[in-house]
């Protein structure tokens, strides 16, 4: 059994794999990330691969009880922006568990975009260069949050509510503090809640767009795809067909099981 | 040998031993530099302009490398100009053009009152041959990267003094290096002191770093000699010249991987789309901005681009 866990900025989620199978996934906010391996989690042994490839020796190995013999053997892999800091048997970064994940799905997938939290990722797996933009909240998912917070709505809702709109406000501005005073002009002049958080997804979209290079197809993962909003928003402006994963929100922690895979194959 | 010369950039540092100058490359004091500058574009120009103006960084002339290099140089040369510094301009031709060197390395001996020491040509030219086979080691997996960054980039000024120098290189650890990638570095070196500590951290050889080395470019014993390599200095002439530079050594080097390093407000940045779409190796491109360790966003790239190397097919 291999397991990947994934704790971000915002949500922590962990994916199991038995035989190549999804046997359990689960999302949790971040401070909760214990709960994770707690439960159904235990019974596992967890051993340190110390001579694999020329992967570093972990500095934390999980403290799960040892029951049983040897040969049930698990890897827990971790990825995220804490993925040094929890149990781990290897720790990747998130590039590489969204790289893994996404094939896992779509094997010829060719640009992948992470939209989290704090940062996002463009990785081009046409040859191996990614892009990250962290120095700033405009296309991240803080930027949508800022937003939620403005109407005092929970983020989750930003989709449906965008559905509603019958036009969009046009909003130009990405960072966060002059969007809002852009937002609160579009609602002056008369433009409804529901389009200005189209226009808001928009602006987002367009944020995104600049960073990737011209491909076919774009495969979106990440928490913030599940609004449905960024994902139409997204397509009408970049142009490509966007495939969004099963479970975007937890492709990377299986892209974490998964490498634990190739650490050691289940027998 | 007693004035101190400040230098910008690469010049010959054999002609200032031979006029009797000591040089000091000001870029060296910047990775580790405590100074906050007050008005900046690169950090790199803003940090020395500072250290000279403050007086932390004593020198008695500076010799700013302007055409060919760096216009955020040349404003802020001017500007410890005009705070009393004697100042000298240096020009390469975008062109290449010998005649044109010639007369640009006349007019540095000249302010620099002229040969008197013409031993110290053949001097530097030796030191300039271990620098090459050092930079041979690593690429035979015989020392490790951020030994060898540090001396190569020394070679701008040999550290004011050339027999001290020679010492440190004769020291410098010949180690067998463990990897997991072998890794080019272009662009301008980092402003980050522990960059090649940093990625050799996460399993990556630099096995090329660009511009420390021109500095161990071989120089000839006497100024047309000088002006027939010089004038040669990839990164004063056109793009395609580098290009086909880089694309050799990447294939000499058996590079797995490409970094490029470009400076926040420093007109390289606009290559980075160039070395995209001409050299065929994965890309990371990383930008700095004010000399500081690593941060933690580099870390992650860097890592992410080792694993990259390493699990992608
Ligand atoms: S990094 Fe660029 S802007 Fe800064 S000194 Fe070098 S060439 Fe000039």
């Amino acid at each position: 059994m291999n397991t990947g866990l994934d704790v971000g900025s915002t949500t922590a989620k962990i994916v199991r794999l038995e035989s190549g199978i999804i046997t359990a996934s689960k999302v949790v906010p971040s401070h909760r990330w214990k709960e994770l391996l707690e439960d159904g989690n235990k019974r596992d042994t967890v051993e340190t691969v110390e001579t694999i490839g020329t992967l570093e020796t972990p500095e934390t190995t999980g403290t799960v009880e040892t029951i049983g013999a040897a040969e049930t053997v698990e890897t827990i892999v971790s990825t995220g922006y804490f993925r040094k800091t929890v149990p781990h048997t290897a720790a990747i970064t998130e590039i590489t568990a969204a790289s893994l994940g996404v094939r896992y799905y779509i094997p010829d997938a060719q640009v992948i975009v992470d939209v989290g939290g704090q940062d996002t990722k463009v990785i081009d797996l046409r040859n191996n260069t990614f892009l990250i933009n962290d120095k700033c909240s405009a296309g991240t998912g803080a930027f949508l949050e800022l937003a939620a917070h403005y109407f005092d709505i929970p983020v989750e809702s930003l989709g449906k509510l965008h559905t509603r709109a019958s036009r969009c406000a046009r909003i130009n501005n990405t960072c966060g503090v002059f969007a809002i005073s852009e937002m609160i002009s579009q609602l002056v002049g008369g433009y409804t809640m529901e389009e200005v958080i189209c226009g808001i997804h928009q602006a987002f979209a367009r944020r995104i767009a600049q960073m990737i290079p011209p491909v076919e197809t774009v495969v979106l993962i990440g928490g913030t795809v599940l609004n449905t909003g960024i994902v139409e928003s997204f397509e009408s402006i970049h142009g490509s067909t966007v495939v969004v994963p099963p479970s975007p929100q937890t492709v990377n922690a299986l892209g974490a099981a998964l490498y634990g895979k190739k650490l050691r194959p289940e027998k | 040998m007693t004035d101190t010369v400040g230098i910008t950039a690469l010049i010959p540092p054999e002609l200032v031993y031979a006029c009797r100058h000591r040089p000091l490359d000001v870029n060296n004091v910047v990775p580790t530099s405590q100074i906050n500058p007050r008005s900046k574009l690169c950090a790199w120009t803003a940090v020395w302009r500072d250290e000279i103006m403050e007086g932390w960084l004593d020198i008695d002339s500076l010799i700013v490398v302007a055409g060919g290099d760096c216009h955020n140089a040349l404003v802020d040369g001017q500007k410890v100009a005009l705070s009393g510094v004697p100042t000298h301009y240096f020009f390469y031709p975008f062109d290449r053009d010998p005649d044109y060197m010639t007369s640009q390395l006349k007019g540095l001996a000249r302010f620099l009152g002229g040969i008197k020491d013409k031993e110290m040509f053949h001097t530097i030219s030796r030191l300039k041959e271990k620098g090459l086979a050092l930079d041979q080691l690593r690429v035979d997996d015989r020392a490790r990267a951020s030994d060898v960054f540090s001396a190569l980039i020394s070679f701008g000024d040999m550290q004011g003094d050339p027999a001290a120098f020679e010492e440190v290189l004769d020291t410098i650890p010949r180690t067998d290096v463990e990897y997991s990638s072998r890794v080019a570095l272009i662009g301008v070196p980092p402003i980050y002191p522990d960059f090649h500590e940093v990625a050799e951290g996460f399993g990556l050889h630099v096995v090329y770093d660009e511009l420390p080395y021109e500095f161990v470019r071989l120089g000839g014993n006497d100024l047309q000699g000088l002006a027939g390599s010089y004038r040669n200095y990839s990164f004063s002439g056109p793009i395609v010249d580098r290009i086909e530079l880089i694309r050799q050594e990447l294939d000499r080097r058996r590079v797995d991987g490409v970094i490029h390093y470009t400076q926040f407000a420093c007109h390289h940045t606009l290559e980075d789309e160039i070395f995209r779409a001409h050299l065929d190796y994965p890309i990371l491109t990383v930008q700095g901005d004010l000399p500081r360790p690593s941060s933690e966003q580099l870390k992650l790239r860097l890592e992410a681009f080792s694993e990259m190397l390493e699990v992608m097919p």
